[in-house]
């Protein structure tokens, strides 16, 4: 059979990210796949075959309306799968576009693969405990987790546009804040030192980005220091509800490891920790620990790499 | 006010056990509220003490959905009404179809409340499924919701940018946990909630002819970590050195 896949998202470089699972799928089945875009996104995407959709005002401007725009373009050309980039936009997207087209959905899912029919994926559920395979049959909508797949290169084909009548949003964008690019990527980051509960006040983050810095990595910490203690911006907050990383090395200081944290981990190459709790459960989902004080071990570290760069 | 509350009653993550064969333990496990419903819960409760009004908690659950149910209305929450269905055994589609059913019938809600996902599954698709199903303005993942007239102003965390948007009620709206600190019920209210309405309802009764219910998954199996678990203690200077040296020699450590 000959599938026709659809690769999405609001964000260019996650529907590049997407491509590439549709093009491994599309090559592995006998299929073609496109990639779609919003507005002026066209020259910043990959793939031969662009597809560009646009509407009297920006599609962008609200999930509701990329929604609209998606479902009536998909309503005519009717592809047989539909990939959207799992970002928050793109589950609200990919929940709209299944309910109106009156096909299955599945999020955050990784490993995508067409067998017998039907697309098979893997989720990971229990805040990463376990993993799920599901199973969908065609035609269907699925939001594919961001990072799991390499982006694509965007091409210099032209994309085709398609201009659409879209109903607008229900809801109104009063504003858009944008957070401070540069100062943090953990996403991108090969080396993390991330801080939780073990540090006393705010003052002592400096430990930890003082660590960060001579190793050249970023700063991330566990849920409690963001959002109850507000000692970081949530941007910083890696796990299930924060960001997911995939650093080089990860190094957990005075993080316990609640099952949140873990999951936005787990694909860490190394990961590393520092308790003072033996029996603390970062243990058991790392390579290397130490059992000690973060207070006498970071400054004990940060001499020892100090001193290897002499 | 009239608020509505979608809440999951799920297994509890951190007690799951997985057998030797990496098959999770799920009938009898130990469960809970869905971690995030309770900032749901909380937020609804904290709008009605603003603006008066009702809160109602509503879930598609198996009997022992009761408990979260409970646990809501012990919060503070009025009255509750369960569709009786197994969320594990259908696909989100269904389940939310069955809300939306459920909040039609008691509606009209000037606002539903839900979390951006549940502990367990954490599709994050059941919210935007509600606002499509039900034709209502549906905003994502709020961090903060300001009420006034038939108006709501809610701010969203999003990964790189935070929005501010405006919506007019009857709304749905997902919350994220930074939103609020949910309270924790005194013994007088866990007490009392047991007296509170609860109404039954079930799947046939709100989508007649729907047919069997589909699952998308097939199968569960514990996540292999397969991590070295190397673990020094002694003196700072002698563990720092050797946590240094393993790095080092892992190739993760910049030259």
């Amino acid at each position: 059979m000959s599938v026709k896949i659809w690769a999405f998202s609001e964000s260019p470089s996650v529907a590049n990210e997407v491509a590439s699972a549709a093009s491994a799928i599309a090559a592995a089945a006998g299929g073609g796949f496109a990639v779609v875009g919003l507005d002026d996104s066209g020259p910043f995407l990959a793939g031969d075959d662009k597809l560009v959709v646009r509407a009297d005002t920006p599609l962008s401007a609200s999930p509701e309306s990329a929604a609209n725009a998606l479902a009536a373009v998909a309503k005519e050309a009717n592809p047989d799968v539909i990939l959207v980039g799992s970002t928050r936009d793109g589950k609200e997207i990919a929940s709209r576009v299944a309910v109106k087209l009156g096909r299955p959905c599945a999020s955050e899912v990784f490993g995508l693969a067409l067998g017998s029919g039907m697309l098979q994926g893997k989720r990971n559920v229990f805040a990463g405990k376990l993993i799920a395979e599901v199973s969908m049959p065609l035609p269907c909508v699925v939001a594919v987790k961001v990072g799991t797949n390499p982006a694509l290169p965007a091409s210099g084909a032209k994309a085709t546009e398609k201009v659409v009548g879209v109903v607008a949003s229900k809801t109104k964008l009063v504003e858009r804040r944008e957070k401070q690019k540069g100062t943090v990527d953990l996403r991108g980051a090969k080396l993390i030192v991330s801080a939780g509960r073990g540090i006393k006040k705010k003052e002592d983050l400096v430990l930890v980005s003082d660590l960060a810095a001579s190793l050249g990595g970023a700063v991330g910490c566990s849920r409690p220091l963001s959002a109850d203690m507000g000692w970081l911006p949530e941007e910083h907050h890696i796990g299930l509800t924060g960001v997911t990383v995939h650093p080089d090395l990860y190094l957990a200081v005075g993080i316990s490891g609640q099952l949140q944290h873990v999951a936005g981990v787990k694909d860490s190459k190394v990961i590393a920790a520092i308790n003072t709790d033996k029996s603390a459960p970062i243990f058991e989902a790392s390579d290397y620990g130490v059992v000690g004080d973060l207070y006498a071990v970071l400054p004990a570290m940060l001499k020892e790499i100090r001193a290897r760069h002499h | 006010m009239k608020i509505a509350v979608c809440v999951k009653h799920a297994v509890d993550e951190t007690e799951l056990k997985v057998d030797s064969g990496g098959n999770p333990q799920l009938k009898g496990a130990p469960t809970k509220m869905s971690t995030f419903d309770k900032n749901a819960v909380e937020e609804a409760l904290r709008l009605k003490a603003a603006h008066q009004g009702e809160v109602v908690v509503v879930t598609v659950g198996t009997p022992e959905a009761k408990k979260t149910m409970k646990e809501a209305l012990a919060m503070g929450a009025d009255r509750g009404v369960l569709v009786s269905a197994d969320p594990m055994a259908m696909d989100t589609r269904r389940t939310s179809e069955l809300l939306a059913a459920a909040l039609k019938k008691g509606g009209p809600y000037d606002m539903i409340l839900c979390s951006e996902g549940s502990s367990d599954m954490y599709t994050g698709l059941v919210p935007p499924m509600l606002g499509e199903l039900l034709g209502l303005p549906y905003v994502g993942y709020a961090k903060k919701i300001e009420v006034s007239g038939q108006s709501a102003k809610v701010e969203r965390a999003l990964e790189d940018s935070v929005e501010v948007v405006e919506g007019l009620m009857p709304l749905v709206v997902s919350v994220v946990s930074e939103i609020n600190e949910p309270r924790y019920p005194t013994l007088i209210q866990i007490m009392q909630a047991g007296k509170k309405p609860m109404e039954d309802l079930t799947p046939e009764g709100l989508l007649p002819g729907a047919g069997p219910p589909v699952s998308l998954v097939k199968g569960m199996k514990a996540q292999a970590m397969a991590r070295k678990r190397v673990v020094f203690e002694g003196p700072p200077e002698e563990t720092a050195k050797k946590l240094v040296d393993s790095l080092a020699a892992e190739g993760v450590l910049p030259r």
